[in-house]
């Protein structure tokens, strides 16, 4: 017997015509829903997210195809991956039935369906179709019987989960009564290779005739489900089938954790920041649309944790809603302040989105606007911080003369002293000033003059790098502070910079770069591994156990993950890891400025965090960023643990091992 | 109506103040400086009294060395319409009478309705200026104003007096107010304000055309006070009031809450 199958058997092919009308009229309400959207995206400003076509392009077939992103959380990542790629294959399935019929067969009389690529395309297609069943099941257990913590179900849901459900069993459903008339009995040897439609062609009762009807009006049915689905595409939630793969094509292909530089000198510019639609980009208002309320962004979001208004996910579809009520809308407004100053911008929603949505850049250009365009402060702590910054470069209202006490009795020198020195050590407003990070730095100096690095610093020259001040908004502010830095480096001829905390780092080494100074930017984590594998250190291996933190400006912003690690194995330590570490950590509630403000809603996120270090049953837990340091510290006396929890600084454990 | 604010650049209190090389004032080096917190509260009143009225008109002056511009860009950047220098690189050495009349002397021909200032610097804190220009124009006098409202031209503005007791004192405009904590909140400068503000007139004129005053009292001598060991015993009240009183006397006198 051959192994093939007549296509349009039963239907006959009189139904072709009519079938690509409907189809044509389908794809025609899909275009125009989206066409109606492109107008709601053009009301954002212009953003270049197009250039470098091929890479991008690239990319997104990558990510869409191996279902990266979704895999990130392996449930129910796995499984939506298991949906897409049975939900890929039976679409592929069909068309190449269509490439046959309308093409191949017309063009050249070629029929590839047939021998054993029938057989293989019949196996895997029917298997794609168990797979997306199956799937599609444990997603209707999970969404409407487990109900995970915070996931919403909406109208839009429940109609994408019957259609979907109904066009995969009407498709086996036809595939059987197919079976049971054509291959059952007469060629048996073929059935084989469709087993799931094999199995409904022997439960389904009747005469062949029976059968062919249900088989007719099944199609027609399966067929108007199908297209339907291809017309609600953009009306619905499956709007994401098309919107986040073309979002991987736009997504930033900068450095992480890139923001955009104002350009301050601009007469034309009227408002700064985003207080209303039209003032985000597209793409922001394209992000929106994209969004699927999955909640993995809010599921990682430290303020949503400990109780504060703030939800990544529902920023972004406060944003969608707005963006769909009109250009002018509010978002400020429809977002909440309060929301917006809760944000420690430690990027855990960004990392962890399937869709490559951008929130954090979103909530600080809204900052931007509430900051730069009403002068509005985050409590009146913020008010007195960026007063600091303003007169004293420091948040902490400390004269800045004396920015180098904090070195009084160490060998290192200021540049204006001795601009000889190797490297320049920025040591940040913490590093010079908190009496805890003071100590970290002076340890740091003698790694550095056991490894013979002679190290320089700037001083009372040295100022706030302006990172706390530009992610709370003020980006006029940041960039005065940065300009004066960068001048400073210039006189110097700074090229290369160790940094004591992260935030200096990430805006030194990125940040400044649009405002002109392009040196090399490391974190003493990194300028530590350095010195080790150069052979320059030499430490003992003294035996600890410990638990690590990782920062949220080393991890997400500057992806140093295994430094750390690998710096604290040399120095003896055993690591038991916290659930969430990595690029999937647990912000110390310090980033974005929030350090410098009280934490008056819900619980603090630094007592969460150190729950969770105490969960390793650790002594210590090591850190090395001087806010999360601190946090840490706050988090251990809140919690009331001093006693079985220490918060200590790589560059300490290190500095104690010196060979 | 017409409208001056006098301001004072001063230095930020939580500096390490030294004398200068003649142990008459205090030396410059080193020193971050910012507007007198009082005189951000004549400003700010004196804006919100010039958004009230657009056809008023607003002027910020200050008597002192170059970086007193800043204090004056500021000024113009919370809403002032242009600004007055007077630059006198010694101005520390002229002693409120002096300073007043030179003030005197730029605002006679100004026609100003109403002159907001600072009820003190929190330099020199001699509290003089307002009074002794309001002696010199001729004008009413409210000082420590904690609120402040116009009718017409009557002004009625909130008093602080001893120990924490209020008073309401109506003037006749013209008027120099001098303004204290609590008046009200000063604007943050937005940026477009900044940007506004960069293009802003500032005047420059010259402190001897404006008055040749000579000081009536002089500055001998700077120093730091001499340090006595005496000790210091907190009573009464509860003890988060203790505890809060213990956290101010150690801001103030020590450094130990400073990092
Ligand atoms: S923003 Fe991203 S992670 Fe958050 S709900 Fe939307 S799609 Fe999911
Ligand atoms: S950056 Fe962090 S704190 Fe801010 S919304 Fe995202 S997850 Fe929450």
């Amino acid at each position: 017997m051959e192994a093939t199958r007549e296509i349009y058997w039963n239907v006959g092919r009189g139904a072709i015509p009519p079938m690509y009308g409907f189809f044509a009229a389908a794809a025609g309400a899909m275009a125009y829903g989206f066409y109606k959207k492109l107008a709601v995206y053009r009301s954002g400003k212009a953003l270049d997210r197009v250039s470098g076509p091929a890479d991008r392009l690239a990319r997104a077939v990558y990510w869409a195809l191996a279902q990266l992103k979704v895999l990130r959380n392996p449930f129910p990542g796995l499984f939506h991956a298991g949906f897409f790629w049975g939900f890929l294959l039976l679409t592929a399935g069909t068309a190449l039935i269509m490439v046959q019929e309308d093409f191949t067969v017309r063009l050249f009389g070629l029929r590839f369906l047939q021998g054993d690529f029938y057989r293989g395309y019949s196996l895997v297609l029917d298997l794609a179709g168990l797979a997306a069943i199956l799937t599609l099941l444990v997603f209707f257990v999970r969404r409407f019987l487990y109900r995970p913590k915070g996931l919403e179900t909406t109208a839009d849901d429940c109609l994408a989960h019957a259609l979907l459900f109904f066009i995969l069993v009407t498709g086996f459903l036809i595939e059987g009564a197919r079976m049971a008339v054509t291959e059952l009995h007469a060629n048996p040897e073929l059935a084989r290779f469709s087993p799931v439609g094999l199995l409904v062609a022997g439960l389904l009762p009747g005469s062949p005739a029976a059968l062919e009807g249900l088989h007719k009006s099944l199609w027609w049915v399966h067929m108007f489900a199908a297209f339907g689905f291809i017309a609600f595409v953009p009306f619905g939630k499956l709007r994401h089938l098309f919107l986040i793969p073309v979002n991987y094509f736009f997504s930033d292909t900068g450095p992480l954790g890139g923001l955009k530089t104002l350009d301050l000198a601009d007469e034309n510019a009227q408002t700064f920041g985003a207080e209303k639609v039209n003032e985000l980009s597209w793409k922001d208002i394209y992000d929106s649309d994209a969004c699927v309320s999955c909640k993995r962004c809010q599921d990682e979001c430290p303020a949503y944790a400990t109780g504060k208004t703030l939800s990544p996910m529902k920023v972004i579809q406060d944003l969608r809603r707005s963006a769909l009520a009109g250009p002018g809308t509010d978002i400020v407004a429809a977002v909440t302040d309060k929301a917006l100053w809760a944000c420690t911008t430690c990027r855990a929603c960004q990392t962890t989105c399937p869709a490559a949505i951008e929130h954090v850049p979103k909530i600080v250009e809204m900052r931007r606007s509430m900051t730069l365009m009403k002068g509005e402060f985050a409590g009146e702590e913020g008010r007195a911080a960026i007063g600091s910054f303003e007169v004293n470069k420091n948040p902490f209202g400390l004269p800045n003369a004396g920015r180098a006490d904090w070195a009084a009795g160490l060998s290192v020198r200021t540049l204006a002293e001795d601009p000889s020195a190797d490297v320049l050590y920025f040591a940040g407003c913490y590093a010079s000033f908190d009496r805890r990070n003071k100590a970290v730095a002076a340890r740091f100096m003698e790694i550095c003059s056991k490894a013979g690095v002679k190290v320089g610093m700037l001083g009372k020259e040295e100022q706030c790098c302006g990172e706390p001040a530009r992610k709370l908004g003020n980006e006029y502010l940041y960039q005065e502070l940065a300009g004066e830095n960068i001048k400073t480096f210039g006189k110097y001829g700074v090229k290369k910079i160790v940094t004591a905390c992260p935030h200096c780092r990430h805006t030194l080494g990125v940040h400044y770069r649009d405002l002109g100074f392009g040196g090399e930017v490391v974190h003493h984590t990194v300028f530590i591994k350095e010195l080790i594998d150069s052979g320059r250190l030499k430490l003992k291996a003294l035996p600890f156990e410990f638990t690590y933190h990782d920062s949220c400006y080393l991890s997400r912003y500057s992806g140093v993950t295994e430094e750390p690690r690998a710096v604290l194995a040399a120095a003896g330590g055993s690591l038991a890891e916290m659930e969430r570490c990595g690029d999937n950590s647990f912000c110390c509630g310090g980033g974005g400025g929030r350090a410098l403000l009280e934490e008056k809603e819900g619980t603090k996120i630094s007592v969460e965090r150190v729950k969770m270090a105490r969960a390793t049953g650790r002594p210590v837990v090591v850190s090395n960023c001087p806010f999360c340091l601190t946090m840490l510290e706050d988090g251990i006396k809140a919690a009331d643990c001093e006693a079985a929890l220490k918060a200590r600084d790589l560059a300490e454990v290190v500095a104690e091992r010196l060979a | 109506m017409k409208i001056l604010v006098c301001i004072k650049q001063i230095p930020d209190m939580a500096s390490k103040f030294k004398p200068n090389a003649a142990g008459s004032w205090f030396s410059e080096a080193d020193l971050a400086f910012r507007m007198n917190e009082y005189d951000e509260y004549a400003v700010e009143e004196a804006v919100k009294l010039r958004e009230k009225d657009p056809a008023s008109e607003l002027a910020v002056l200050s008597v002192g060395p170059a970086r007193v511009v800043e204090a004056l860009k500021k000024a113009l950047a919370m809403g002032c319409d242009r600004a007055v220098h007077v630059p006198d690189e010694e101005a520390y050495r002229k002693d409120p009478w002096q300073i007043a009349s030179i003030i005197a002397g730029y605002a006679k021909k100004g026609n100003f309705d109403i002159i907001f200032t600072g009820m003190q610097s929190q330099d020199r804190g001699s509290a003089q200026i307002g009074p002794l220009l309001a002696g010199m124009l001729g004008f009413s006098c409210v000082t420590t104003a904690i609120g402040f409202s116009l009718e017409g031209r009557t002004a009625t503005a909130k008093r602080e007096l001893e120990g924490g007791a209020k008073g309401v004192v109506k003037a006749a405009l013209p008027a120099v107010i001098t303004c204290q904590l609590g008046l009200n909140t000063p604007r943050y400068p937005t940026l477009p304000n900044i940007m506004k503000a960069k293009k802003k007139e500032i005047a420059v004129l010259n402190a001897a055309e404006l008055s040749s005053e000579a000081a009536l009292a002089g500055t001998e001598k700077f120093y730091a006070p001499v340090k006595k060991g005496t000790g210091l015993v907190l009573e009464g009240g509860d003890a988060a009031a203790l505890a809060g009183k213990l956290i101010d006397v150690l801001k103030e006198k020590t450094t130990v809450l400073r990092g």
